[in-house]
């Protein structure tokens, strides 16, 4: 049963330069007389792997990194220009919306047609059409035509139609995604069914947790060359790793870039405190003082939040709800103060957070916490005390 | 599967259209009459020496076959740029696709044909009717010089797209140095020589010595139509199996 299905080795792609006619004249005459030609664009570069019967892969990357292209080559839509592939037993590909759909037949026409393409008899088509219509479930728009369809009615019937072949070794580019939940969970459900029966799955998918379900193996496309394979778990562990590290240095680049121009806290203060103890009783008068500073002469937004010690929010304020002029200290300094006459916080531990703002409120570019406590004997529940009265 | 194909591309000329059915047979009925009145009535041409049938019925037999091989060649030429989302995502043997195109083209003119034929037998001349297999055969090696020829044109026209331009002139030239609407005897004594270089020119008189003439062995003339053609077949399927990995790279 240690069938490979599918061996490729050292497999290359070159689009050829097919922009200007005499481009084309050159590599006519080239291809016709079997010389290799020189130039255009390399999108795939030394791919090897072998899948054997009943294992399945997964191929991740970023896009424009080779995938679709590499299923093609895969499929025999495209030739390599490099290397070799040898492939056993029967495939069925999914390639991408609606391949193989002529939108001006009906959706039946276009399950006939495919299905031929798949290899299925008519007579075999008879046999399964009513499982392949109840799979993809799209009522009686079979038949209508395939141009009155959504994206999502396109896939359903592609799927069916593959669903129908049970090949040996099924390829599947991104297209699932198009399906609704229901239909995606279907989909899986069959996958994962095709699997459990000795079935070979090669995907394309940006669904990591997907592809940690469906695949125990996995390549990792970057650039057209293999950046990594093996493992599922590894490998899309990697890539997701790599994805992070990308997004936390673009973060980084964007903030280098703006350093200059940052609004930020220098200082948060509760007043009221004594001796540093920062213990207030309820009742008494919370003042908070924030410190800011702008460097381009516009005064930030200032937002105080109290939270409780655990993190829950109990109220927020941005000077910018209230209309509130922030006032200028000294240059680039501002100074926002805040005062909760009667805190009606209830004992127990809380903190205040200062967030500095750029002008237009939009986004927070600084924040600072003071912890503090508040006293006192209540026996009253939750966080505020509310004002209310007993009727009699 | 060929079957489905060539299916789908009758059911698509027809597609939309009320009557399509209706105009396969009155589009070329229509084309005839109006070439039996330009060259039979205005022209005046005649019937060259052997044949004791109207013009119009001489013109008939030979027009039919090459409708279909002109129009086929059209076809199949265009047939793999016609059907480029197809290819580029689904992989299956595209010489199919220059196959249906081709035999489409081929089963909608002999029905056509058929009906001329037998407007000839009644109101013209009475055809040999027992000839029939010999002509059979005759067009069955113009349909393989036709998948020959469109199988090079279809290769070629993936890369160059003038072909898509240039064939209907080319087309237009051949008709008319063949004698389809004309008798050999009627050009210069200089070009008539010729004439026997244009394969063509064997195909029509064949099929006309054939229907009223009443030639019904098969003989050398017929032999050397066939292996002419074969080799055209497989030198175009040739080149177009070198060719067909890399089409969809020129799509």
């Amino acid at each position: 049963m240690n069938q490979t299905l599918l061996k490729l080795e050292r497999v290359g792609k070159t689009y050829p330069p097919t922009v200007n006619a005499g481009e084309r004249v050159r590599a006519f005459w080239r291809l016709l007389l079997s010389r290799s030609g020189q130039g255009g664009s390399e999108v795939l570069r030394d791919i090897s792997f072998e899948i054997q019967a009943g294992q399945s892969m997964a191929v991740v990357g970023g896009n424009g990194a080779g995938k679709s292209t590499l299923l093609k080559v895969i499929t025999g839509v495209l030739a390599p220009t490099r290397g070799t592939i040898s492939q056993s037993g029967s495939t069925a590909a999914l390639l991408e919306l609606g391949a193989g759909f002529d939108p001006e037949y009906t959706g039946l026409d276009n399950l006939k047609l495919n299905a031929a393409f798949l290899g299925l008899t008519p007579a075999d088509v008879e046999a399964k059409l009513d499982d392949i219509l109840a799979f993809a479930d799209i009522g009686e728009s079979i038949h209508e035509p395939v141009k009155h369809y959504s994206s999502g009615m396109v896939v359903r019937l592609g799927f069916a139609v593959v669903a129908s072949v049970r090949p040996d070794l099924l390829i599947t580019d991104e297209v699932l995604a198009v399906g609704d939940e229901s239909f995606q969970k279907k989909c899986i459900r069959w996958i994962e069914d095709y699997l459990g029966a000795g079935g070979t799955l090669l995907m394309v998918s940006h669904n990591m947790y997907q592809v940690q379900k469906l695949c125990r193996h996995a390549l990792w496309l970057q650039d057209g060359t293999a950046y990594a394979q093996g493992d599922v778990f590894d490998v899309t562990q990697r890539y997701l790793a790599w994805h992070e590290r990308r997004d936390a240095e673009d973060a980084q680049r964007a903030r280098n870039t703006a350093s200059q121009s940052l609004y930020g806290l220098s200082e948060l203060l509760l007043r009221g405190a004594v001796d540093g103890q920062i213990d207030f009783e309820m009742g008494e008068v919370l003042e908070v003082v924030l410190r800011l500073y702008s460097p381009d002469g516009r005064a930030p937004v200032a937002l105080v939040g109290i939270v409780r010690a655990d993190g829950t929010p109990v109220y927020g304020v941005a000077s910018e709800h209230e209309g509130v002029e922030i006032t200028i200290a000294d240059s680039g300094h501002y100074i926002a103060r805040l005062r909760f006459p009667n805190l009606a916080l209830l004992p127990g531990g809380y903190a205040v957070r200062g967030h500095a703002l750029d002008p237009e409120g939009l986004r927070v570019h600084d924040t600072m916490e003071v912890e503090f406590t508040v006293t006192g004997r209540s026996r009253e529940l939750g966080m505020v005390r509310l004002e209310h009265e007993w009727l009699s | 599967m060929l079957k489905i194909l060539i299916e789908r591309e009758i059911r698509s000329r027809f597609i939309g259209s009320v009557s399509g059915w209706i105009w396969l047979v009155v589009t070329p009925l229509l084309f005839l009459a109006i070439y039996a009145f330009v060259f039979g009535v205005i022209f005046r041409a005649r019937v060259p020496e052997g044949f004791a049938v109207p013009f119009w019925s001489w013109l008939a037999v030979a027009l039919w076959p090459w409708l279909a091989f002109s129009e086929g060649l059209q076809r199949a030429a265009g047939s793999i740029n016609q059907h480029a989302a197809l290819i580029s995502k689904v992989a299956f043997p595209r010489h199919l696709l220059v196959h249906s195109n081709l035999a489409s083209v081929f089963l909608l003119h002999s029905i056509g044909y058929l009906v001329v034929l037998l407007c000839v037998e009644w109101f013209a001349t009475d055809i040999d009717w027992l000839s029939l297999p010999y002509t059979f055969a005759v067009i069955a090696a113009l349909y393989l010089l036709a998948l020959g020829l469109g199988f090079m044109l279809a290769s070629t026209q993936v890369f160059l797209r003038d072909v898509e331009q240039l064939l209907p002139t080319v087309l237009l030239f051949w008709f008319f140095l063949t004698p389809i609407i004309y008798a050999p005897e009627m050009m210069p004594e200089l070009l008539q020589g010729l004439l026997i270089y244009n394969p063509m020119t064997w195909w029509v008189e064949e099929i006309r010595e054939a229907l009223f003439i009443g030639k019904r062995a098969p003989d050398l003339i017929l032999l050397s139509m066939v292996i002419g053609a074969s080799v055209v077949y497989a030198a175009g399927r040739a080149m177009f199996n070198h060719l067909s990995p890399h089409f969809e790279d020129f799509l």
